[in-house]
């Protein structure tokens, strides 16, 4: 057969189409020479000569299709209302796939004739034209028309009948009745609505939304509605809860079975909003309840109803915040005895891990209860108990934990333990405003630790201050760095020292050790040194090391820190020979006994220079211990006389005088937060001329913000103390008030 | 506890003139800073035992540890860090307390 364009008679050859499209469009046998023939022939007829027949060929196919359609109409009709869907969905199931068999049919019609005539999908989808206006009368591909035709000749006339019969049918099926009609039969015919749109690009959901959803949704609201006011009558709202879930599930289901896949939301969103969103009060006011006896079940399922409803999960979340926060400050509530400290963080850790797993377990760590629990904590750890009137412990108090864990004496955990448990300390760290005070009482007990080697494990030290430095930077930690990295420099200075000793050729005549710190980074205060006279047998030791250092290093200079030293001294004279250690002090004024039986205190402190404070405190323990015998039941720091107990037995013989070695006292305590207080001083004034050296000129208000931001990593300001440092500033001169606003500061360069 | 019993029975007869008290042993502990008479860094405000501003700023990206941050006396006895001075002398090389011209007289190690 030639390819070439000829004169075609349209009549006979339409026939012979026609018939065939008889046979394609209600699934007959076709046979393929005949469909081979019927394919040229709508090529020829598109190409025809001396006029092209692609339109005529259109328009008859069209009217065609439109008979037909109209005959299916009768058809399905006559069987009466009841086999109406049934018969809908025959016939709809044969023309469906029919049309698309002639489709392909009309292929090049299709491609050659049509195509060229549409606008770009581009112009269809961005294109400001309406397409159901400018499509009206172009042409269509047949695949759409045959569609077309179905949905005007069909769907139209029928559309409002199916679509009752269909809600009747689902209501069956809701209540659990046989189907009159074939679920087969409703799915197909629902999905119809959707398929006889495939070819439009744009709202191809349209006509089933419009004919078909709405109408079900609201119907299935109604039905919601009057569900929920039935269980309701029940009052109980953990079965109300279990109902709904059920029946949302139950809903879902439907939808999968019936719907198209886009109204499965649309469905939930409905039974949520009639069986949830209309009934809040209901289901809140078992809130209280629920989460003050953690019922599991209950708060997970209220979770999930609440979860879709738009801020309905407020109450919830709040109601949940206070009852961790009343945990939490229970858990502390009244520490009393030696381990506060430890009672505080552990009970803390307990209450925290508890209602995390709680809230992974029933509200799937959703970010909104994550944040009310970082709410909670924050606010029981930061608790100021009598209304806020006393200070906060819990720096101090997890400061002393950490001590505790860290220090020799822990006895019976292993390293491991001590490991889980500093790192789980952190979590009570991150919630702590006051991180600054945090840190000066760790960095008091961290150079206890280290100067009196009570140390456990310098591992654990290190990471320790690791974790603090991860939680907190570099600022946080440096000085505790320091104040480890000195340790280890002490260690190399003593074997240098030992080494230029034996190269001299140097007797000291006592072991000596030595660690040197650095100035500033250790929280020692140069306060704490007193006058004292060295005892003569340490004078070849200090002078040695001092020439020594000053050989080593430029510009430095030493100070001895008596006060944190420690001798071993042996004792020959009594019955045993034993060896006792004690502080320097101590040391000194035991070793005035070595020519005399009894001194009175006057001339032990003139001889030593020591200051009363100190003396008292030392010849207290001396006497306490029984190594010296007191003449006067109190010790007056002139008239009595101490004298050697000769006697003195006990079974150890190697044993440490431990009554001077500062405990941490109260005043200490106060020391310490005074010293936070003028540190926060110098930090929020150096904040403040740093944020106006850059802004020139900035609000009172917007001065205040930038400063809290920047100093809350380390502890949170007060209003009044950010003002005061604002006063000193001006007072000094670094900013000052503008001319035209008093609200308003200005740097001073 | 035998065995060390009977050690310190054969230090004893070692020693002759046996003494009372024997130190054997002393754990000193000693604080190092700057010997300077202002402890305070007149160019960056920051004490001279801490680290200069800007290598305070820069030891941020190091690991922590050794911060070489040493002060320099000149020959006025005026000392600062001597990152902070070595900047100070490039745009006036006077002492920024006294204005006399400036010489190292020493420096910190």
């Amino acid at each position: 057969m030639s390819l070439k364009p000829r004169q075609v008679d349209f009549v006979s050859t339409w026939e012979a189409i026609q018939e065939t499209i008889r046979g394609v469009i209600t699934l007959d046998h076709v046979p393929r020479t005949v469909w081979n023939d019927r394919f040229s022939d709508v090529y020829s007829l598109c190409v025809a000569h001396p006029e092209p027949l692609a339109d005529r060929l259109y328009t008859e196919t069209q009217q065609y299709l439109a008979d037909h359609t109209t005959q299916l109409l009768q058809k399905v009709q006559a069987d009466g209302e009841h086999n109406l869907v049934k018969n809908y969905f025959h016939v709809w199931s044969q023309y469906s796939v029919g049309s698309q068999y002639l489709h392909s049919l009309y292929l090049y019609l299709n491609q050659q004739h049509i195509r060229s005539q549409k606008m770009s999908d581009a112009e269809i989808i961005y294109g400001s034209a309406d397409p159901s206006t400018t499509n009206q009368g172009e042409q269509m591909e047949i695949g759409e028309l045959a569609l077309h035709v179905w949905t005007a000749n069909m769907i139209w006339p029928l559309g409002s009948r199916l679509v009752k019969l269909l809600l009747e049918a689902i209501e069956l099926d809701r209540a659990g009745q046989p189907p009159t009609i074939p679920l087969e039969a409703v799915r197909g015919t629902i999905l119809s609505f959707v398929e006889v749109q495939a070819y439009k690009k744009k709202a191809h959901l349209h006509l089933y939304i419009e004919l078909f959803e709405d109408p079900f949704l609201n119907d299935s609201g109604e039905h919601f509605k009057r569900d929920a006011a039935l269980l309701l009558q029940e009052k109980d709202v953990s079965m109300y809860m279990e109902r709904v879930k059920a029946k949302i599930e139950e809903e879902l289901f439907r939808a999968r079975r019936f719907l198209h896949a886009s109204s499965l939301p649309k469905v939930a969103h409905r039974c949520e909003l009639h069986m949830v969103a209309d009934h809040l009060q209901f289901l809140y006011s078992e809130c209280q309840n629920m989460v003050k006896y953690e019922k599991k079940k209950d708060l997970s399922n209220m979770y999930h109803l609440l979860k879709s409803v738009p801020n309905a999960l407020v109450v919830l979340v709040d109601t949940v915040f206070d009852h961790i926060k009343n945990q939490g400050l229970s858990a502390i509530h009244n520490l009393q005895g030696e381990s506060i400290h430890i009672n505080f963080v552990e009970n803390l850790l307990t209450v925290y891990k508890k209602y995390k797993e709680l809230i992974k377990e029933v509200f799937k760590s959703d970010q909104n209860f994550m944040g009310a629990l970082d709410k909670a904590c924050n606010s029981v750890i930061n608790h100021r108990p009598n209304d806020g009137r006393s200070p906060c412990r819990s720096p101090e108090l997890l400061a002393k934990y950490c001590d505790t864990l860290l220090k020799k004496s822990s006895k019976g955990i292993s390293e491991a333990e001590v490991d889980e448990k500093l790192s789980e300390s952190i979590i009570i760290f991150k919630y702590i405003d006051d991180k600054d005070v945090f840190q000066k009482f760790y960095s008091r007990s961290l150079a206890k630790r280290l100067i009196h080697q009570q140390t456990q494990s310098m591992d654990a030290e290190e990471s320790m201050i690791d974790r603090l430095k991860q939680a907190c930077g570099y600022e946080f930690t440096s000085k505790l760095h320091r104040m480890f990295t000195d340790m280890s420099v002490s260690t190399d200075l003593n074997n240098k020292f030992q080494a230029f000793i034996k190269q001299e050729d140097i007797d000291l005549g006592i072991n000596f050790g030595i660690y040197v710190l650095q100035a500033g980074a250790w929280p020692l205060g140069q306060a704490v040194v007193t006058p004292f006279a060295l005892p003569q047998q340490l004078e070849r030791s200090v002078q040695m090391f001092e020439t020594f250092y000053h050989n080593r290093f430029n510009g430095r200079k030493l100070t001895w820190l008596h006060h944190l030293c420690q001798a071993e001294l042996k004792l020959s004279y009594l019955r045993k020979p034993y060896v006792v250690t004690v502080q320097t002090f101590q040391m000194a004024i035991l070793l005035l006994f070595e020519k005399t039986d009894a001194l009175t205190c006057k001339e032990i402190r003139e001889t030593l220079q020591l200051n009363t404070d100190q003396f008292k405190r030392h010849a207290v323990s001396l006497v306490d211990s029984k190594l010296l015998l007191s003449d006067t039941e109190e010790i007056d720091e002139t008239e009595t006389t101490l004298r050697l107990n000769m006697d003195y037995s006990n079974k150890r013989t190697k044993f440490r005088i431990t009554a001077a070695i500062q405990k941490e006292t109260p005043h200490e305590v106060e020391q310490t937060m005074n010293s936070v207080e003028e540190d926060r001083k110098m930090y929020l004034q150096a904040a403040i001329v740093r944020i106006m050296k850059s802004r020139k000129v900035l609000k009172h208000n917007l001065l205040i913000q930038e400063v809290y931001a920047q100093s809350k990593v380390s502890f949170a300001p007060s209003v009044q103390l950010i003002k005061k440092c604002i006063e000193s500033l001006i007072d000094k001169q670094y900013i000052e008030r503008t001319p035209h606003s008093s609200e308003e500061y200005s740097y001073v360069a | 506890m035998a065995d060390e019993n009977e050690n310190e029975k054969m230090d004893n007869e070692n020693q002759k003139p046996e003494k009372m008290f024997t130190l054997k042993k002393w754990n000193a502990v000693a604080m190092w800073s700057w010997d300077v008479e202002c402890d305070t860094c007149a160019i960056c405000r920051v004490q001279v035992m801490d680290a200069c501003l800007r290598c305070q700023a820069e030891s941020k990206k190091d690991s922590y540890g050794k911060q070489d941050c040493v002060v320099v006396w000149g020959e006025c006895n005026h000392s600062f860090h001597y990152c902070c001075m070595s900047l100070w002398v490039k745009q006036n090389n006077r002492c920024p307390l006294c204005q006399q011209e400036w010489s190292i007289q020493r420096m910190g190690k």
